[in-house]
């Protein structure tokens, strides 16, 4: 167990120097390390959220919303079909008020035989280039001529993985539409969306949240005339509104207006907006320019329509519900509303990022300020300096000069290994590996502790200073093993079930049991063969 | 020269007589095991809001707090359903000037009922929140933010599910691991000192309401490790004696083994409460609970490697060649 050789002590000298190397970058001032000749590394420790400050989102896409609306515009699809094929139906084809699925009650038999083919048609394969792939309708016959229209679950894990990798890339577009900023946006599990600003402070993830929480749903609608004052107020009260209308609160004017719910124009078919200022009035308003399909729906519409109102509606709101004066045609145009100019700016990122697929709701959120992460490294810091000399101190006393050097030189190396490593390994430090580090540097004399335990029984049987140093560590290995893989399957347990900062701790944990091992049995051991070898000994000084 | 090792003062051949208060040693593990678990169905744990989702705010008003607590109680009890906990956290001082900062808050937002309409939790819990820290804000011109964190049910009990789960699948792999490497009354034996562990360990929170999160679990699952650990190396003596001393009774090889690792046992508990013990001191208030938690486990660890593990070997009997119990 004693002898090392060349290539061996080649090979130990040459990962701790590897170690040294890279963990030299996390102690270097900034302007050395950003000087340091090219082959060198550079890399220094990632610090978490938690230590830099910063916020942490999971985001969960409203799926019941994505499906509302998909089966809103089923309905108004289905209503359209059976009318122009002048199949009748007893009530108005309508979504359900409480569930998530379409009413369709023909009339007759005859309506019966002749829609449903209509309605069947209207569920097409999800992927049309798979065969047997999934449809995207349920259609159930729920009692004599009525039938229910749902989507099928399939259709519903396709539109939400398809929102999710749209909302990414909107998110995206919206936060950081200069791509400067250090961003991580990324799908978490089947439903959910992770996003991670590293060192944003408070004001940055405001800015974030507000654009997070606005699905930007742009549409103009056609503003219909209600047939009676009582038809608009049954519509307001009881939601029970003439089929493909719906009531919204005109706040400018401080009426309801009927809209059609089938909408003129998107916020899809906008090009580009800008914030500007009302030529006029000095007004903050959004410029937008129309792409060409968009352009020419809008020309056709207008000079249809003149005289007549039509509502701009943002989320769910009229903005402003302007009187058409006459055919517009020139390809842009612009709203007005009650911006602010720090809300028209807003809204013109907004529209130029696109809307959001669906609403988004926070599920989770870490938030930690730049200043209470760089108390938590300072704090970190302390402990581990003071948690380092005490165990140092403690070896000396315990194993002496000689054999506690050799323990403490080990710790260091260890130490040293483990920056190493997490540098190379892009690794995240967090709070809780900080706390494993700590802990790391109380176990990691383990093996050391071990080894001197076993070399001192084996002194005392009245073995000679080599014979027990190398029995010492021959018996020692087996039980150092056995203890530190133990401790791994637990700490990699940990990495693979845990989430977030715990992965961070379990990351350190494990590495810092494989360096420990390594100093231990290995750089420990080499050290006491050289001394042995020099020294001669008579006697152990243990 | 420098000759003063002091662990020669440790006794070489310590002979306590370990396995013989196995009797005293099992009661007070099963009393200690029946109160865990009855502590634990009785108030259960006082879960963070990682288990239980609510929002905590943490955020300075720029002056010693003590006297305003009260106020921001009530200012934020009134704002959302439940009542709000507070908490004063120390800080540093100031890194740059060296001035005293004055104590931050940690004001937690319970659970609140999701919206009318929602299926879920998430968004009353944002509101609840934005309500709270705009009241704090507006109230005290020297609102300073520390961190937040939002943890609707749903994510919330998520954790919860999974924090379990890496418990069980730990012990689990582990009993595989030492029946690969022993005999199988050697994996029973330390999967029981583990169990052991955890459920005092649980108990220790349930009766002292330290909140129970996230790095808790982690701090479980070290302590799992850290148990194993010595537990491992008792078996080890106790694997490599009974081969050496093939006609002593098992007791005997088993206090010896116990007593052999001892002077290692003692050291190295020694060593990682001085690490534990810094960091619970200095470590910051977000690591207390942890360190708190493994300081615990080391106690618990090393009892359990020695009056659990090394004992129901006792009970279960381990094979030996060639000699009769």
């Amino acid at each position: 167990m004693l002898h090392f050789s060349r290539v061996k002590i080649f090979f130990i000298m040459g990962a701790i120097v590897l170690g040294i190397l890279f963990s030299m970058p996390n102690v270097l001032p900034v302007g050395v390390r950003d000087n340091l000749p090219a082959p060198l590394p550079r890399n220094t420790l990632n610090l978490g959220l938690d230590l830099q400050g910063g916020a942490h989102f999971l985001l969960e896409v409203d799926v019941k919303d994505g499906v509302a609306n998909k089966l809103k515009a089923e309905s108004s699809d289905i209503r359209k079909i059976l009318r122009g094929e002048r199949v009748r139906t007893a009530a108005p084809v309508r979504v359900d008020k409480e569930e998530p699925y379409i009413n369709v009650t023909f009339k007759t038999f005859a309506d019966e035989e002749a829609g449903l083919p209509l309605l069947e048609a209207r569920s097409e394969p999800i992927d049309e280039n798979k065969i047997n792939s999934a449809r995207t309708l349920n259609i159930e016959n729920i009692s004599e001529l009525r039938y229910r229209v749902s989507l099928t679950d399939e259709m519903v894990s396709y539109m939400t993985e398809r929102t999710i990798n749209q909302s990414i890339k909107v998110l995206r577009d919206r936060i950081d539409p200069t791509g400067t900023m250090e961003l991580t946006l990324a799908k978490e599990g089947s439903e959910r969306i992770l996003l991670q600003v590293p060192g944003a402070d408070n004001e940055e993830v405001k800015k974030i949240e507000s654009v997070i929480e606005k699905t930007a749903h742009l549409s103009f609608h056609e503003v219909k005339n209600p047939d009676s004052p009582l038809e608009l107020q049954v519509c307001i009260e009881e939601q029970t509104c003439p089929p493909g209308t719906s009531a919204y609160l005109d706040e400018e004017r401080g009426t309801y207006l009927l809209l059609t719910e089938r909408p003129i124009l998107t916020g899809a078919d906008l090009k580009k907006s800008d914030p500007g200022l009302a030529p006029q009035t000095n007004q903050p308003i959004v410029n937008f320019t129309y792409n060409f399909a968009g352009a020419n729906k809008f020309c056709d519409y207008t000079s249809e329509h003149v005289g007549e109102l039509f509502a701009i509606v943002l989320d769910g709101k009229i903005i402003s519900a302007p009187n058409i004066k006459g055919a517009i045609c020139g390809g842009s145009g612009y709203i007005e509303g009650n911006f602010t100019i720090q809300s028209a700016k807003e809204l013109a990122l907004l529209l130029n990022a696109g809307a959001l697929p669906a609403k988004l709701r926070v599920a989770y959120k870490t938030q930690v300020g730049p200043e209470m992460g760089a108390d938590s490294i300072r704090a970190g810091k302390a402990a581990s300096m003071l948690g380092l000399l005490g165990v140092a101190l403690f070896m000396w006393l315990s194993y002496g000069l000689r054999f506690g050097t050799i323990a403490n030189t080990a710790l260091a190396i260890n130490i040293v290994l483990i920056a190493g490593a997490l540098s190379i390994l892009g690794a995240t430090l967090t709070l809780p590996g900080i706390a494993g580090i700590i802990l790391t540097i109380g176990m990691a004399v383990d093996a050391n502790v071990l080894i001197f335990e076993r070399i001192r029984e084996e002194s005392a049987l009245g073995r000679g200073p080599i014979n027990a140093v190398d029995t010492g560590y021959r018996l020692s290995l087996a039980p150092i093993l056995d203890a530190n893989i133990t401790t791994l399957i637990a700490a990699l347990t940990l990495y693979f079930v845990g989430s977030g900062p715990i992965r961070g701790f379990a990351v350190t944990l494990a590495i810092g049991i494989v360096m420990s091992v390594f100093t231990a049995v290995v750089v420990a051991r080499l050290m006491s063969a050289v001394w042995l070898r020099r020294a001669r000994p008579k006697t152990l000084p243990i | 020269m420098f000759d003063f090792s002091l662990v020669r003062y440790l006794p070489k051949d310590a002979n306590i007589p370990f396995i013989s208060m196995r009797w005293v040693a099992m009661v007070l593990s099963i009393i200690g095991i029946i109160a865990s678990i009855f502590l634990f169905s009785t108030r259960n744990l006082n879960y963070g809001i990682d288990f239980k989702g609510g929002t905590v705010l943490e955020f300075s008003i720029g002056v010693d707090p003590q006297a305003e607590l009260e106020n921001i109680r009530i200012l934020g009890t009134s704002l959302v359903e439940g009542e709000v906990g507070l908490q004063t956290i120390a800080r540093l001082a100031d890194e740059e000037t060296g001035a005293e900062r004055p104590d931050g808050l940690r004001l937690s937002i319970p659970k609140q009922p999701a919206l009318e309409g929602a299926d879920n939790d998430d968004k009353a819990q944002t509101a609840a929140f934005k309500k709270v820290e705009a009241a704090m804000v507006a109230a005290y011109p020297n609102y300073e933010f520390l961190s937040e964190q939002i943890l609707g049910t749903k994510v919330s009990g998520e954790l919860k599910k999974k924090g379990a789960m890496a418990v069980i699948l730990a012990l689990l792999m582990v009993l595989i691991y030492i029946w690969f490497r022993f005999e199988w009354q050697f994996g029973a034996g330390a999967v029981a000192a583990l169990a052991h562990d955890v459920i005092l360990t649980i108990g220790v929170f349930s009766l002292t309401r330290l909140e129970f999160n996230l790095s808790i679990v982690a701090a479980i699952l070290t302590i799992v490790g850290y148990s194993l650990n010595d537990t491992v190396i008792v078996y080890d003596r106790i694997r490599e004696n009974t081969r050496k001393y093939k006609t002593k009774p098992l007791e005997e090889v088993l206090n010896l083994s116990i007593n052999d690792t001892l002077s290692r046992t003692i050291m190295t508990s020694v060593t990682t409460l001085l690490a534990l013990v810094a960091l619970y001191i200095w470590g910051g208030t977000g690591l207390n609970g942890f360190a708190f938690a493994m300081i615990w486990g080391v106690f618990v660890g090393t009892y359990s490697s020695i009056f659990v593990a090394a004992p129901i070997l006792m009970l279960l009997g381990v094979k030996r060649s060639g000699v009769q119990k």
